[in-house]
């Protein structure tokens, strides 16, 4: 009953909740933006001319917002949408 | 004959068929020896810049919902930009140097192409025209 509802609805676009796919990018992007951010730092603690310093130092701040932006959809994407809907399983 | 700015670890081609002179600013000193320089740290940042936008193009195609589309393509334009900010300091450092094309190719190439618009298959849409489903939108 409850799954003909469902299959009855035709969306324009995806429900928001994250795709195997998904996952597999954000887990990938979230190690990219660690280590870029971790460079960055690395690389700031080393300089010696103070405007690549000061570079280096914002670009490892906006890899730790990216971070913090991509963790952010593992944490509320799917919990957030069973939530509303109260979607009883996964279909297959 | 080539000249000899920019000569330790020129990262582009030089070009020997133009007239026009070089656009560089002058080299900011930086350690010359074998260790790992200023020079070479910001150049590496820039490569992981670059590398991180063809990652996230990739990326934001294949994203499912509007939600993270949208923050994944945020997260690719400012990374763009951060690629600009790091290549736009080099140059101000003397790292980078540009090479003006003659005029007079480029006339050429600019007659050429402006020639082939006539092979449009539709006639009479002016450049700015808006409306279209494809014009600038914001996202």
């Amino acid at each position: 009953m409850y799954r003909n509802q469902q299959q009855q609805q035709r969306r324009s676009q995806p429900p928001p909740i994250l795709s195997t796919k998904d996952d597999a990018y954000l887990t990938d992007a979230l190690s990219w933006e660690l280590l870029a951010a971790k460079k960055a730092h690395s690389f700031a603690s080393q300089c010696s001319d103070n405007q690549v310093k000061y570079q280096a130092e914002q670009l490892c701040q906006m890899h730790q917002r990216h971070y913090n932006i991509l963790l952010n959809h593992l944490s509320t994407d799917q919990q957030q949408y069973y939530e509303d809907q109260s979607y009883p399983h996964f279909h297959n | 004959m080539h000249n000899n700015r920019g000569s330790y670890g020129s990262y582009q081609q030089q070009y020997s068929g133009s007239s026009t002179p070089t656009i560089k600013n002058p080299s900011a000193s930086f350690d010359k020896g074998a260790d790992f320089n200023d020079r070479d740290r910001i150049n590496d940042l820039l490569a992981t810049e670059k590398w991180l936008t063809d990652g996230f193009n990739v990326f934001v195609r294949e994203t499912s919902h509007q939600e993270l589309y949208n923050d994944v393509l945020h997260i690719l334009n400012e990374t763009h930009h951060a690629c600009r900010d790091v290549f736009n300091l080099m140059f101000e450092k003397g790292w980078y140097s540009l090479h003006p094309e003659q005029p007079s190719h480029i006339a050429e190439h600019h007659q050429k192409y402006s020639g082939y618009r006539s092979q449009f298959p539709t006639q009479g849409s002016g450049q700015f025209q808006t409306g279209g489903m494809y014009s600038q939108r914001d996202y």
